[in-house]
């Protein structure tokens, strides 16, 4: 109590004689303020204060504590322990549970300032030491590794007396985060931590805390790296392979299911030859002999002498149509039936397509079936027609003709029976006789495959040229019209026409012998650009009659004589010995020209079915495009 | 009370077989008791301080130096030295003697609020285990002589002479020895229990 106010009196005289004191201005200290006090273990404590301005002169400072329920002021016993500006208190001062209160005090010269006091209770300002001897392991469960950190307790923390009783509190992060994983440990000394990921480096703290204080400073941070353990990627790598062989059965099963169809894309078949006589498994075999034998036509090109007239027998091919057998029958009693083209069920092999058009021959049919027979103008009219068709051929079908050589394989199969007709007829033998019995014979075999023709009467046929030719010609000029018509089909029209035109120039005329009338002569028209032979029938301008076409006379341009070297036919001029054209030599080219216009005006009258013959310059040879010469005499006329 | 009962019966069966195994077992419910009571304490005067203001407090931290908690008569060890000289049987003793002294004053904490209502059977229940212990650690003869001759001073009289200027000072005043006191009893408590366990490191 003395001290006390011994010390309170020495603090006024400082304070009256700082007054005093001049020149420099100075001021008392600031009042000072206790920051903190804190216990480590509950034993000793340490308060910290902070001075305020030392106004300029040197400044000193004392705590003063007392103890409650007393009213003695202690002294601060230690400065220097803690450090500066601190005041610690050792075991023998620090008493627990009970309240202190403390006060610091700045002084200097001028004055002193006291600082506002703090009650302290030693049980709560405890603030332990980290936690010490801190270690961190890498322990394995079943494969998966996990962290096993471990500690002691700070070393002046009693915590085996039970004096004071501590909780723990970890944290771990990862090397490369910012953010860290709190875990509380409660009173235990280890920890384990687990879901580490493979191959990290990891950090670890650990800090403390009395049931009832304040917590610890971090510990000494502890590295630790975890090894690669090969689980996770293990298991990666079988979802992986299970996803992966999951998709391929899956695509297998499509490939399977849709095998077939990408099979077409990806290879498609390759598509195999369709010749007939090529036969595919000599292919295979590889025999090149035989293969190109099964290809080859015995008689083509022709290489051995056959009989003009078996030939021709054998493979002249005349379309028939039933309708005109029937017709044939008929008009042996009846002198004319009504020849029909009968509906033709056109196969690709026969020549018989020229009068394949339905409509058409459906159209005329009708008709004529029920005129009968036709007058003598309609059959002019069509022979009219027929003309003004041969004259719309041209002169130069030389030229085509020299250009287009029928091979075996055109017009789609048709030509089957072309080969041998060519055949033969370079062949010919130049016996006159044997010319005109061949010229016979094929002119037979020419009417006998159609029915109507094939009548030894005459008048018959005559009777059924017209309406033959009516029709073949009908049908024979869409026919011609037509760009598309098949070489063969076109012939074959001619042909038919060349024949309804024997036919038909039998009928009025009926002055040739019969042999000779009953065939009607072709002759090679020219040749289209769709190397066309457009064949004529050859009138004779001799022994005409009017209005009718008659039978050519004179010239025979049927023979074939031969196939030169440029793939030209080489047609044979015969001479007939019966009659005789006046003029009838004509050079073609360019002659029959007026011959032919003049016709083409005249309907009726004038057979202007000039004979146009497309022949070679070179004498006497007439070149038939597709070598389809009748046995026809050809003629050349003058003039009309 | 049916926990008390619990406890004789445990006490009486295992008293003669493993006295210290059942010792142990009731000090750590007796040392869990009590760190809930402390630990209620601390929230009641903290939520008190809390709604104080700061000049109140200047003033009731002024008055506090000057007065008293009625178990100041209890000598009780105030530091670790003290306490560690301190026998297992005194220290049961001063824990029994100060739980008691607060069994009926904590009826008088201003009511309302929850926690406060069960201080009181609480302090009862720990009371009767802190007997038990006693009892179950030595010839309980020899100690209920010296509770007996501890003559506890009617406290009730102390608070009851209530005035409405120091009821906040009181209340003040009731609330920080109750904590102070709840916090010597668990830290008794916990270093004779720490004494008796065979194991260095009690406290895990």
């Amino acid at each position: 109590m003395m001290k006390k106010a011994v010390e309170l009196v020495l603090l006024l005289l400082l304070l009256f004689f700082t007054p005093h004191i001049m020149g420099k201005r100075y001021s008392p200290p600031g009042k000072p303020t206790l920051t903190r006090c804190r216990s480590p273990e509950k034993e000793t404590f340490t308060c910290w204060w902070e001075p305020g301005s030392d106004g300029g002169l040197p400044t000193t400072h004392a705590l003063y504590y007392r103890k409650e329920s007393s009213e003695r002021v202690y002294e601060c016993p230690d400065y220097h322990t803690a450090g500066e500006n601190s005041c610690f208190f050792n075991k023998n001062d620090t008493s627990i549970w009970v309240n202190y209160n403390i006060t610091v005090v700045a002084t200097n010269t001028l004055g002193s300032a006291f600082s506002d006091p703090v009650d302290v209770d030693v049980v709560y300002i405890v603030k332990p030491n980290p936690p010490e001897k801190q270690t961190v392991t890498i322990m394995e469960d079943k494969g998966w590794p996990f962290l096993r950190v471990s500690w002691e307790p700070p070393q002046k923390a009693d915590t085996r007396s039970g004096w004071i009783t501590l909780i723990y509190e970890l944290r771990v992060k990862l090397e490369e985060e910012n953010e860290w994983e709190m875990h509380l440990a409660g009173h235990q000394k280890t920890f384990n931590i687990f879901s580490l990921r493979s191959g990290g480096k990891y950090l670890v703290e650990v800090r403390c805390k009395p049931d009832h204080g304040f917590w610890s400073e971090w510990s000494s941070t502890s590295y630790i790296k975890v090894p690669d353990y090969f689980h996770r990627e293990k298991s990666v790598w079988i979802l992986l392979t299970i996803f992966s062989a999951f998709i391929f059965l899956i695509l297998t099963w499509l490939l399977h299911m849709n095998s077939r169809s990408l099979k077409n894309c990806i290879l498609p078949p390759v598509p195999g030859p369709k010749i007939k006589g090529f036969d595919n498994q000599l292919l295979k075999n590889g025999k090149s002999d035989e293969i190109f034998s099964a290809l080859m036509v015995s008689n083509f090109p022709p290489t051995t002498s056959s009989n003009y007239e078996d030939l021709l027998v054998e493979y002249l091919e005349v379309y028939v149509p039933v309708e005109q057998e029937l017709m044939q029958e008929e008009s042996k009693d009846l002198h004319g039936g009504c020849l029909k083209c009968e509906r033709s069920t056109s196969d690709s092999d026969s020549g018989r397509g020229s009068c394949d058009s339905h409509t058409l021959l459906m159209d005329k049919c009708g008709e004529t079936k029920e005129e009968g027979r036709h007058t003598d103008r309609a059959s002019s009219r069509m022979l009219t027609e027929a003309q003004r068709h041969q004259k719309g051929w041209e002169k130069d079908t030389l030229t085509y003709a020299h250009g287009d050589m029928v091979s075996p394989d055109m017009s789609n199969g048709r030509v089957k029976t072309w080969p041998s007709v060519f055949s033969p007829l370079p062949q010919y033998s130049s016996n006159p006789l044997d010319k005109q019995s061949s010229l016979e014979m094929a002119k037979q075999h020419c009417l006998s495959t159609s029915s109507c023709l094939t009548q030894p009467g005459h008048s018959t046929k005559e009777a059924l040229g017209p309406s033959n030719w009516d029709f073949c010609l009908g049908n024979k000029q869409p026919h011609l019209l037509h760009p598309q018509t098949q070489v063969g089909r076109q012939l074959q029209a001619h042909s038919e026409v060349n024949i309804s035109n024997i036919g038909r120039k039998q009928a009025p005329a009926g002055l040739q012998s019969p042999a000779l009338r009953s065939t009607e002569y072709v002759e090679v028209q020219r040749v289209n650009e769709e190397d066309l032979v457009l064949l004529q029938p050859v009138v004779s301008g001799c022994g005409r009659i009017e209005g009718y076409p008659q039978m050519p006379k004179g010239k025979d341009y049927s023979k074939v004589k031969g196939v030169d070297s440029d793939n030209m036919l080489l047609l044979q001029r015969e001479v007939m010995e019966e009659d005789w054209c006046p003029g009838v030599d004509q050079e073609i080219n360019g002659g029959t020209g007026n011959c032919y216009t003049s016709s083409t005006v005249n309907t009726t009258q004038k057979p202007t079915a000039c004979i146009h013959t497309a022949m070679p310059v070179q004498g006497d040879m007439a070149l038939a495009m597709n070598g389809y010469v009748d046995t026809a005499t050809m003629c050349t006329l003058p003039t009309c | 009370m049916e926990r008390a009962v619990l406890l004789l019966s445990l006490l009486s069966l295992g008293v003669s077989s493993q006295p210290i195994t059942d010792g142990q077992r009731l000090f750590s419910i007796a040392v869990s008791r009590v760190q809930h009571l402390h630990l209620l304490a601390q929230r009641l005067f903290s939520d008190f301080e809390s709604s104080l203001q700061t000049e109140e407090q200047r003033q009731l931290n002024k008055i506090f130096l000057q007065d008293f908690c009625n178990s100041d008569y209890i000598i009780s060890p105030i530091d670790k030295h003290e306490t560690q000289r301190s026998s297992v049987l005194k220290l049961l003793s001063i824990s029994y003697r100060l739980v008691e002294s607060w069994e009926f004053p904590s009826r008088s904490l201003s009511g309302g609020s929850a926690p406060r209502n069960q201080i009181s059977p609480k302090l009862s229940e720990l009371k009767t285990g802190i007997l038990l212990l006693i009892k179950a650690s030595e010839d309980g003869a020899e100690l209920f002589p010296d509770s007996s001759a501890l003559q506890l001073p009617p406290y009730g009289n102390y608070y009851q002479s209530l005035s409405a200027d120091e009821s906040l000072r009181r209340t003040y005043e009731l609330l920080a020895c109750f904590k102070k006191d709840m916090h010597k009893v668990e830290t008794y408590l916990t270093v004779a229990k720490c004494r008796l366990s065979p194991e260095a490191n009690c406290t895990l």
